[in-house]
């Protein structure tokens, strides 16, 4: 509830809460025969069904998942190590359903009575693992019978819903099986030289008064087991390197730059003379920004580069697309009666597909073989030449889409919803990108204005897609130019929030570049915080309006910062 | 279990030796130069504490906005936290950790000793520190957290000043005590072991689920910490020092067959590795546990009513003089505005009687040993830089003081060195060190058996009580039906007491044993509370009115064995 209106920052920071553990799982290769973990998991949800089946209420669906997670995480300032954690866990789930596929637990609002979660042993101690589900299984049996009687007499006191789908979707079983270590747990002493070296570059620009390097490597082995019959066991990496620095404007305005990078592993990340281009560009970018002007409302003809416009569809498009979100009473359902109508220009297609590991030689963030309900991940058309066509389904169903698609996703303890994976944009009517600045000037002529805005970067931003809210989104630039039509250089401005309705901001692209740019972020919602990728050729809207953002008034520290060597820095020695 | 023995004894013996090394190391030139005047020597090997000067140097003679005032007081503490913590349940490991982060808390005060900042966000800021020794890393952290303090302490005194307006207050007191500027440098603790040996006893402790199948769980767990703690003040006060803390835990869980959910836990805490069990020790209290659970689950509910005598085990008494004593002796300055002398039950209490002119409290940091058993609450310095005192709270009954850092309370205008600061940059208040209770009429166990007995005789009743423990908030976890007939002890369930209070603590306690129990908790502040046996004539007793949960709704799985 509270979660939807919540900030869905894709360039999220800090994620802390997400990480867990360190070592592999040991290098012999398993085989479904030799799988422990997945036998143990197999023979307690048979005894949990074959006692649960005896019982009234009884459950009609019963599913295991364990995520073994390692993950290492460092994170440094000023070049110092401010902490280095390891640590491995292995979640486990029970999901369990009580009732029929057409009406059951989970409906409505009570999606949560369906999953309790543990920690399971970390060696595959078959007792032990047995013991923790047998006793998370009985626990969720009484919420989920609990929750079953509540949906019964709330079925019998409010009048029909909308949507008459049933609560889960049926699927054909099938399993899978895939025992790979996509990447080598990266050593300690790397991730901490990363996090000193990077966060050292700050030290040269004294006006940066807040900066963190934050590096984190996580790896998770799925196994799944449901008793309609299947099993998955699927592997997952990611490597996730965030820099973070701010400053303050002479009006105590706060500015914030942040750079990721994400891959599957270390190896794939960018050489470190491209990341240390980066981090000089952030403090170029900052000490520009402290010196540039503050933006005024404007409503106007607008570019936006690949990036900017990758996130951009991703907040304000790719949420409302979620299949979930087109039968929940609450929810404001933008699309939801739009299927085979056009909602975007002609010339854009966009497509989720999950199975893309790689793009333009950049490992995808939303990369996935199988999801957190055990569905194959599969390529959704979404919207083909502009008209809605799909949407990205849980196994949840909704009006005409009666099966998932494979987009069943969540962080370990939360029910999946339908999410996105690699969100990707594409176009036919392109020019060459070199050719939309010179667009961008004759659209800006055409209308008369006085300049038109070319936004570079967007730091992600929140999207409230219910209906007691505004149907809104605001996205947070953060380098944002003026682009001017008489040969002036351009300008950079500060302080920018893009406001809007989504519908009506999406119908105004004019055209875009012809090469995609990569997003890669986590993302944060009702199913938790997962990784994803937003991809999108640069766009040039016909009109994007922009407000003036609401700031704090911090005066700049008092005392030249300690590395500040251009300044008297009296006090050495005590 | 012959190889794991032979591990465990030979970590015992490495430990031995590191302490050696470790106090053959403090005897030598560090220490020997921490306590001659060359302190400032020590203080400038230390990367840490030099940063901390450095910055605080610059601060104290810069830090000032045109129109605010200057601060008058600037205090930086950094506390460096090297933990592990491992959890182990049904037999195996499920999670084990180490981290260490150096966290900082910066207090700038703008006014005077009289009326000061200290308010709300002017109580300070906090930063996280680099663990690398990098000078300008350590500085850059605290050169962020002096401005925000200094910045926010100038609009906490101003929205305090427009508060006080508004409010007549009748005795005010200073809003901070002076103190003497203290100078010591102590060797720092480090967090050194194989955890492997250590995580086995968890595994071994959390297996006994397969000797009962309706233990629905057994858990065990530890942590491990090097506490290093760094103290720097505008006054001049430079303090270092290092302590280590280490714990082990085991908790069962089981349920009557009414329901009626059982829960038992235990724990180990020391200053040293070799003061903890060994895991034979470890194991046979782990069996005694969930024997005791066993047993309380083919227990009878207590009678849904009772009123009488009862009888408390000196380690129930540490837990009843914490509660209604130990809480009540914190002297917390009462919210702007308020009169009151304190914010608890004794505030007003003041050389009034809180016990029977039989006991007597003291509260005592600088002891490290009561009657040759280890205290955990020993420590030098406080957290705000002032020399721990022992401090007579309770004299033959009558309340005589207050524990109290430097934010003096009506009556008591210094710091007694009890001002100490929760892991980990909490600000620093009121603290517990070693709470002594001790009688000046002790009687043997037999004695206190017998009174009790008596009591219930004169009273026509068939029986007494007798608490051996207490689990969370005064609710007795092992409790005895003490016969009258025969003497013999029937343990029971399911009770709670009515009127255990400051009252009947003042009222009705009317003796106590030659016996004594030292509980030592961390709960983030490390203390001990030492309490002898002690008999009320008087306590209402009824039965807990909890919620019974099923059981299970199928069996647990087989065992192999």
């Amino acid at each position: 509830m509270t979660n939807r209106s919540r900030p869905r920052p894709l360039a999220c920071i800090l994620g802390l809460t997400l990480i867990a553990g360190g070592q592999t799982w040991g290098s012999s290769p398993l085989t479904d025969k030799t799988d422990a973990l997945l036998s143990t998991m197999q023979q307690e949800m048979q005894r949990a069904q074959t006692s649960l089946s005896k019982l009234d209420p009884a459950p009609y669906f019963l599913s295991y998942s364990v995520y073994d997670q390692s993950a290492s995480v460092a994170i440094g300032a000023q070049g110092g190590l401010l902490n280095f954690t390891r640590t491995r866990r292995r979640w486990a789930d029970v999901t369990m359903r009580i009732g029929s596929a057409a009406l059951d637990n989970t409906h409505e609002q009570s999606r949560a009575s369906a999953i309790s979660s543990g920690v399971l042993a970390l060696d595959d101690d078959h007792d032990a693992i047995a013991h923790e589900l047998w006793r998370l299984t009985y626990e969720e049996y009484r919420k989920a019978s609990k929750a079953y009687s509540n949906v019964k007499t709330g079925k019998q006191v409010h009048v029909e819903e909308e949507d008459t789908s049933p609560d889960f979707s049926q699927e054909t079983p099938q399993s899978y099986s895939d025992y790979r270590d996509l990447a080598p747990a990266p050593d300690r002493p790397s991730l901490e030289r990363m996090a000193r070296q990077y966060s050292a570059y700050f030290r040269k620009y004294p006006y940066i008064l807040n900066s963190a390097v934050v590096i984190m490597a996580q790896q998770t082995q799925l196994h799944f087991t449901s008793t309609e019959g299947r099993h998955v066991v699927a592997p997952g990496a990611i490597i996730r390197l965030a820099i973070e620095a701010g400053t303050l404007a002479a009006d105590g305005m706060e500015l914030m730059r942040v750079e990721t990078f994400q891959a599957e592993s270390l190896n794939h990340l960018p050489p470190e003379s491209q990341i240390a281009a980066r981090v000089e560009k952030m403090a170029s970018d900052l000490k520009a920004l402290r010196d540039a002007p503050v933006a005024e409302p404007f409503d106007g003809p607008a570019l936006l580069s690949g990036r900017a416009a990758a996130v951009f569809f991703h907040e304000v498009l790719g949420h409302r697309l979620e299949g979930h979100r087109q039968r929940g009473e609450k929810e404001g359902q933008t699309f939801t009666k739009k299927v085979n109508q056009l909602v975007l220009p002609e010339f854009l297609s966009v497509v989720d597909d999950p199975t893309q590991r790689t793009l333009n030689g950049l490992d995808l963030g939303g990369w996935y073989e199988y999801d957190d309900e055990g569905m194959p991940a599969t390529r959704v058309e979404v919207i083909k030449d502009g008209v809605l066509k799909n949407f990205l389904m849980s196994r949840m169903p909704i009006t005409n889409f009666a099966h998932s698609n494979g987009h069943g996703r969540s962080q370990p303890g939360l029910m999946p919803t339908g999410r996105q994976g690699n969100l990707i944009v594409s176009s036919t009517r392109t020019v060459k990108d070199a050719e939309l600045r010179q667009k961008l000037i004759d659209e800006v002529k055409k209308q008369g204005k006085p300049y038109g805005l070319f936004f570079e970067d967007i730091q992600g931003g929140f999207t409230m897609t219910q209906r007691a809210m505004p149907q809104a989104f605001q996205v947070l630039p953060v380098l944002v130019w003026r682009v001017y039509t008489d040969g002036r250089p351009d300008q950079l401005v500060r302080g920018v929030d893009i406001v809007g309705t989504p519908l009506a901001v999406l119908n105004r692209v004019l055209v875009t570049g012809d090469r995609i740019d990569v997003f890669n972020g986590m993302c944060g919602a009702e199913s938790g915080q997962i990784p994803v990728s937003a991809a999108a050729p640069a766009m040039l809207f016909s009109e994007i309006e922009v407000q003036k953002r609401v700031h704090a008034l911090n005066r700049p520290p008092i005392l030249a910062p300690p590395n500040d060597v251009s300044e008297k820095n009296p006090g050495q020695q005590p | 279990m012959t190889t794991r023995k032979n591990m465990t004894e030979k970590l015992r013996a490495l430990a031995k030796l590191s302490v050696l090394v470790f106090l053959l190391w403090s005897l030598g030139v560090p220490r020997g130069l921490a306590q001659s005047k060359d302190w400032q020597a020590s203080a400038q090997a230390d990367p840490v504490l030099q940063a901390m000067r450095v910055e605080l140097e610059r601060s104290k003679t810069q830090l000032k906005l045109e129109a605010v005032a200057a601060p008058y007081y600037i205090e930086y503490r950094v506390i460096d936290d090297d933990e592990y913590s491992a959890e182990a349940a049904f037999g195996a490991l499920g999670n084990d950790l180490r981290s260490r982060f150096r966290f900082l808390r910066v207090v700038v005060r703008i006014g005077d000793y009289k009326q000061d900042s200290y308010f709300q966000q002017g109580e300070g800021s906090v930063n996280i520190m680099p663990l690398d020794d990098d000078p300008l890393a350590l500085r850059h952290q605290l050169w962020i957290a002096t401005d925000r303090a200094y910045k926010t302490a100038a609009e906490s005194l101003t929205a305090k000043q427009s508060q006080l307006k508004q409010l007549t207050v009748d005795q005010p007191v200073d809003d901070f005590a002076r103190a003497e500027p203290v100078q010591s440098i102590e060797p720092l603790a480090k967090l050194d072991f194989d955890p492997r040996p250590w995580n086995r006893m968890l595994e071994d402790a959390s297996t006994l689920y397969k000797t009962d199948p309706q233990l629905e769980s057994f858990e065990s767990s530890l942590k491990f910490q090097a506490i290093n703690r760094y103290f720097v003040n505008s006054e001049g006060s430079v303090v270092r020092s290092g302590e280590s803390y280490y714990e082990m835990n085991f908790v069962g869980r089981s349920q009557a067959a009414d329901g009626m959910s059982l829960e038992r836990d235990k724990g180990f805490v020391a200053k040293t590795m070799t003061e903890l069990p060994s895991a034979e020790a470890f194991l046979s209290a782990a069996k005694d546990l969930a024997g005791s659970l066993r047993r309380m689950r083919d227990a009878s509910l207590v009678d849904e009513e009772y009123r009488g005598p009862v009888l408390f085990s000196p380690n129930a008494s540490t837990t009843i003089f914490a509660d209604l004593v130990g809480e009540n002796v914190l002297g917390y300055k009462p919210e702007l505005g308020k009169n009151g002398r304190t914010t608890n039950a004794f505030a007003s209490s003041y050389r009034s009687r809180v016990l029977p002119d039989f006991l007597s409290v003291i509260d005592d940091p600088t002891v490290a040993t009561y009657r040759d058993r280890p205290l955990l609450g020993k420590y030098e310095i406080d957290d705000e830089g002032v020399r721990a005192r022992r401090v007579s709270l309770v004299e033959n009954g009558i309340l005589t003081n207050y524990l109290i850092g430097r934010q003096p309370i009506r009556d008591f205008p210094t710091s007694n060195g009890h001002g100490r600061a929760r892991i980990p940059n909490n600000p620093a208040g009121p603290s517990l060190g070693n709470l002594i209770v001790t009688s000046s009429e002790p009687r043997s166990a037999e004695e206190m058996k017998k009174k009790l007995i008596d009591l219930c005789q004169q009273r026509d009743l068939p029986y007494g009580y007798f608490v051996d423990s207490f689990g969370s908030k005064l609710a007795p976890r092992l409790i005895y039906k003490i016969w009258v007939k025969d003497g013999h002890e029937e343990l029971v369930r399911g009770a709670l007491f009515g009127d255990l209070d400051t009252r009947s603590l003042r009222n009705n306690l009317i003796a106590a044993g030659d016996d004594f129990y030292i509980k030592n908790r961390l709960l983030n502040i490390p203390h001990s509370i030492v309490a002898p046996s002690i008999l009320f004539d008087e306590l209402e007793v009824k039965r807990a009115n909890q919620s019974k949960e099923k059981l299970p709704e199928y069996p647990p799985p087989l065992v192999s064995n």
